[in-house]
């Protein structure tokens, strides 16, 4: 994790002003409820984070605040405008970048450029200064005449941000910006973002990468569409209610096998080549785990209780929740 | 309400897409001419050089000079002579021939005798209506053949009914004449659809239409964005074509152009809205394509293209009047053939007129609702 | 070399594919029924009651007699008598009526006096096919009507006729020549149809090099591919067969046996060819475009189906040689209506035989040369 990000994580919004102001958002699909009763606030300036697994929620809440979909019941006002009743209006005050690559692979550049800019009347010399600008921003100044879709990925998300934000919207929504992105390019991304809510837009951006969560400035944690968490990654870590041992053993997989439903263990996932046991008291936690091991059979190399990360803390109110399936 | 400044950008995109890569570009532009010199002369009801059949029992200067009759009218073509009715059966069993014509042994002293002796004609009922045709033609040239002998042995008086036919718009009864300029229509019916079917499932299936909808351009702004580029391609397409169907394919052109070009306008924008509305309802682009041909096939039998609107059962005869293509191949007809100006197809193309308006009106109400 | 396994690995993945697709499958199953009933019905060559002006300026007993003689015929009926010649123009022109009859002055006199009567048949030209058939109708009838006219009184020397009949469909049935036709133009849709997305869809979606990278040999691509939508080939065969058989009554004279294998060397051979435009493109929307104007109106106008081969120009009849629906039609019409055996037909088969091969050969071919580039 970049020490940049983590101090300038840790900034306030600069203006308290409110960017969204959500109230029971509903939205369903026939008898599936997508999105149900979700409230929240964004401060103008901040990066907000939408965390949740897949399915959560995150989009369906995304694409109502944009103005894609209609809410069923609820309210949000996004950029001061209502979204059910002035998302034609609304359109022109934000950004939106999706998860997948939504730029003309079969148009060059500077084309994808002209379009976007004629789509959101950016005209005349502040066109020329926006395009120099997205291209400068996507370090594509010598590929204006390149195919989009001959671009390598990280570049091609980069412009599509530099077109989201050609017309530049106080408002900007990225749904999953970065999945498929290398890790080099979606620090690059970053930058470019923390770049941005300097300038003042307010970001909300959707994620399913940890680390991504710990570069906003607030998080809303998601599942089953709803709300189980809100606040900033410090506050959210701090929600962390069972003690965490972090266990480095010869074969991850099988203790993980021989330490779930052991009395005293509330849950044991790998996590890289260690695994992360959650108990329910961590007094006498250590002893447990090792009888638990010894059953199954597997040696107890290294057993040190940690301080839990956002993902421990995630996964364990998804599990409080009633766990992530499919509903 | 609608912003030039996003039009223009979205029609400009649209261009740039389509005519970038050099096969559609050739597509776009040669398909249409190749396809009208091919179906221009494939689309004939005329029936020529029936391949014949010969079966001569008779073996004499009549005999002979019936089968020359036939010949000689340009309506058949012996392909084949034997003495054994056999090979007739077998050739019109291998769709070697069509027609088989049978002269019986004793034919020139029969008609010598004053007597009538069974000529007869075979036809192959199973092809098309060459049959039908075919046997009129034979019907008259024996008839004939029958009176003329009489006449000059004299068994029959000079005199009798003289009848003289005259057609009017076509006088020699090229079937081309009729068909051209219905090809006409049903090739920018097509273009028009292939252009279009896909323009917006396309985009949804590849995510891009999501990106669209985000910015402040309307769903009406979108449809006039993908209709407007398109709309020109088929004009020029029509001008390449109409250039094609006068010069090439002698197609007389006998009234006004400018009212052409405005049912044409009207047409191809009935055409493209439908398209449109194929593209909103489908979900994939396969499915859109499903779609066009679906629709491509009753479009064309319920034209009055290939077949003669009033033989069909009455409802089909009124199916036929929600069909745009019925409308303007009339006006096509009309102006091409009969020498119509604007006031002789004012009804027509105030249907087309309405057509046009309710498919974009459904186009966009589709896509409104789609978006959700 | 080919694996069966993986074939049918393919083939399965496809019609999986296929089956999780409603939409295509219903219109891949009712296509053929709607059409067969669209064609049936709607299409009929039967030209009956052609709308006549006459304009009698004799009103005589003979001029009224040649009106009803050709009334009487079933083929025309007269919907105005004219007083003038001058309204002529108008009906015509907005196409009121076919055609219009007029009978001059002194028509009776000319006749009773053996001299040639002349009667006017003025035809609305602008549908030849229409106005063709009219004329020979009204050709026949007078001249009949006229021989009888003059011959009256006399010793009838009789007068020669063709004795026409017509084989296979003695009725000119239209229903017994569009229904073994249909089932080729058919075919040949769907095959274009089904076909021709497949493969570019998959270079679209990225999956074709997800396959390259499998051990699967190009051709286990190609025949795994073919197989589901061959299965469906087949069944709408069976599907229009039974219902033109059932509906419109057409009659199955041949083998069926013989018609099953004609179908399977004709469809191998459509598939390919949609599979080649399809691996030859790789983009849907060029496919789609390709294969509306390479197969599918080939498969209306140029094979037989509606317009007849021997009329249109030679340059023209070797273009037909190359349509591969052209051989079917001939096929399914000597099956279905002359009955005829493989002794007839062998040569369309070797025809649709090589069509396959080389439909085919260019798919696998066109499929190595993209997977390598």
């Amino acid at each position: 994790m970049s020490t940049r990000h983590e101090a300038a994580a840790g900034v306030p919004p600069r203006n308290a002003g409110t960017a969204i102001e959500v109230r029971e958002l509903v939205r369903r699909f026939g008898a599936f409820t997508a999105v149900d009763g979700v409230s929240f606030r964004v401060a103008a300036g901040e990066i907000y984070g939408f965390l949740g697994p897949n399915g959560a929620g995150k989009t369906t809440t995304l694409k109502m605040l944009t103005g894609l979909l209609r809410p069923t019941a609820g309210h949000a006002i996004v950029a001061g405008l209502d979204v059910a009743r002035d998302a034609l209006a609304l359109r022109a005050r934000i950004g939106y970048m999706s998860q997948k690559f939504s730029l003309y692979g079969d148009l060059t550049v500077a084309e994808n450029l002209e379009l976007f800019a004629g789509l959101y009347g950016v005209q005349g010399e502040r066109r020329r200064e926006r395009t120099a600008w997205a291209l400068r921003m996507a370090g594509l100044e010598r590929g204006t005449e390149r195919l989009t879709g001959e671009l390598p990925l990280g570049w091609k998300q980069r412009l599509a941000l530099g077109c989201a934000v050609l017309h530049e919207p106080p408002l900007l929504f990225l749904d999953e910006p970065t999945s498929g992105v290398d890790p080099v390019a979606r620090r690059a991304f970053w930058d470019l973002i923390y770049e941005l809510a300097a300038q003042g837009t307010t970001v909300l951006v959707s994620t399913h990468y940890m680390e991504e969560a710990e570069y906003c400035h607030r998080l809303l944690l998601m599942n089953r569409g709803r709300v189980i968490a809100e606040g900033s990654p410090g506050e959210i870590r701090a929600l962390a209610t069972e003690p965490i041992f972090a266990l480095r053993t010869d074969d991850a997989a099988r203790a993980v096998a021989g330490l779930r439903d052991r009395p005293g263990i509330v849950e044991a996932a790998m996590f890289g080549r260690a695994v992360h046991i959650a108990v329910a008291d961590a007094h006498g936690a250590e002893a447990r785990i090792g009888d638990a091991l010894a059953a199954a059979g597997r040696s107890c190399d290294h057993l040190e209780q940690i301080t839990p990360s956002l993902e421990d803390v995630f996964v364990s109110l998804v599990r409080r929740e009633g766990g992530a399936g499919a509903r | 309400m609608i912003d030039r400044g996003r039009v223009r950008a979205l029609a400009r995109k649209e261009l740039r897409q389509l005519l970038r890569d050099p096969r559609t570009k050739r597509f776009v532009f040669g398909a249409p001419i190749i396809q009208l010199l091919l179906f221009g002369y494939a689309v004939t009801t005329d029936v020529r050089n029936v391949p014949t059949f010969v079966v001569d029992h008779d073996r004499t200067i009549e005999s002979r000079a019936l089968v020359d009759a036939f010949t000689a009218s340009g309506y058949f073509r012996v392909v084949g002579r034997s003495d054994a009715p056999r090979d007739a059966a077998r050739a019109l069993d291998a769709d070697h021939a069509e027609v088989a014509l049978e002269i019986p042994r004793g034919f020139a002293r029969d008609l010598a005798a004053g007597s009538t002796p069974r000529v007869q004609v075979l036809l192959d009922g199973s092809s098309s209506n060459t049959a039908t045709v075919a046997q009129g033609y034979a019907g008259r040239i024996v008839q004939q053949f029958g009176i003329d002998f009489a006449r000059r042995h004299g068994g029959v008086p000079e005199g009798g009914v003289d009848l003289r036919t005259r057609a009017w718009f076509n006088p020699a009864l090229l079937s081309r004449v009729y068909n051209v300029p219905a090809v006409v229509g049903m090739l920018l019916l097509m273009m028009s659809l292939l252009l279009t079917a896909l323009a917006v499932v396309r985009e949804r299936e590849l995510g891009t239409l999501e990106q669209l909808m985000v910015s402040p351009l309307t769903p009406g702004e979108l449809i006039l964005g993908k209709t407007l580029p398109v709309a020109a391609i088929s004009l020029i397409d029509l001008v390449l074509i109409t250039g094609v169907a006068v010069l090439w394919f002698d197609i007389p052109l006998r009234g006004s152009a400018p009212a052409l070009l405005v049912a044409a306008v009207i047409y191809i924008l009935a055409s493209l809205g439908l398209g449109l509305l194929i593209s909103t309802v489908s979900r994939t682009q396969q499915e859109a394509f499903m779609g066009m041909f679906l629709l491509l096939l009753p479009f064309l039998i319920l034209s009055g293209f290939m077949y003669p609107i009033e033989t069909m059962p009455a409802v089909f005869q009124w199916l036929t009047l929600l069909n745009p293509v019925r409308h303007f191949l009339e006006i096509v007809r009309a102006i091409f053939l009969k020498g119509a100006g604007l006031g002789d197809i004012a009804a027509q193309l105030a249907i087309l007129t309405v057509m046009a308006a309710a498919v974009f009106a459904a186009a966009a109400w589709r896509f409104r609702r789609t978006l959700e | 070399m080919l694996s069966a396994t993986r074939l049918l690995a393919i083939a399965r993945k496809e019609a999986i594919q296929l089956r999780r697709d409603p939409r295509s499958m219903a219109l891949a199953f009712a296509l053929p029924l709607l059409l067969l009933i669209f064609f049936g019905y709607a299409i009929t060559w039967d030209i009956k009651d052609l709308r006549l002006a006459v304009r009698d300026e004799d009103g005589t007993r003979h001029s009224r007699e040649l009106v009803a003689a050709l009334t009487g015929s079933g083929y025309f009926e007269v919907v105005a008598r004219l007083d003038s010649r001058a309204g002529i123009d108008d009906l015509l022109q907005h196409g009121t009526v076919n055609g219009v009859l007029v009978i001059p002055r002194g028509f009776s006199r000319d006749l009773a006096a053996a001299r040639p009567a002349p009667v006017q048949l003025l035809l609305d030209g602008s549908d030849a096919n229409t106005a063709t058939i009219a004329l020979n109708y009204a050709d026949a009838i007078v001249a009949r009507w006229s021989a009888d006219v003059v011959l009256q009184g006399r010793a009838r020397p009789g007068l020669l006729a063709a004795e026409s009949r017509v084989w296979y469909n003695p009725t000119l049935e239209s229903r017994h020549m569009i229904v073994p036709g249909l089932i080729a133009v058919i075919m040949s849709i769907i095959a274009a149809m089904l076909t021709a997305l497949t493969i570019a869809r998959e270079w679209e979606r990225g999956t074709m090099e997800q396959l390259a990278a499998t051990p699967v040999h190009r051709l286990e691509v190609v025949f795994g591919k073919l197989l589901p939508y061959l299965a469906i080939g087949f069944f709408d065969v069976a599907v229009t067969t039974v219902a033109g058989m059932l509906i419109f009554g057409v009659p199955l004279r041949g083998s069926v046996l013989l018609l099953a294998g004609m179908t399977l060397l004709f469809l191998v051979g459509a598939l390919g060819l949609g599979i080649f435009i399809s691996a030859a493109l790789r983009s849907q929307l060029l496919a789609t475009q390709v294969a509306l104007v390479a197969t599918y109106l080939p498969a209306l106008l140029l094979s037989g189906f509606l317009f007849d081969i021997a009329s249109m120009p030679p340059a023209l009849r070797a273009v037909s040689q190359i349509v591969p629906a052209r051989y079917y039609i001939t096929v399914t019409r000597g099956i279905f209506l002359k009955g005829t055996g493989v002794e007839q037909l062998w040569a369309q088969g070797l025809s649709m035989i090589l069509f396959a091969i080389i439909g085919l050969g260019a798919a696998t071919l066109f499929f190595r040369k993209r997977i390598a580039a």
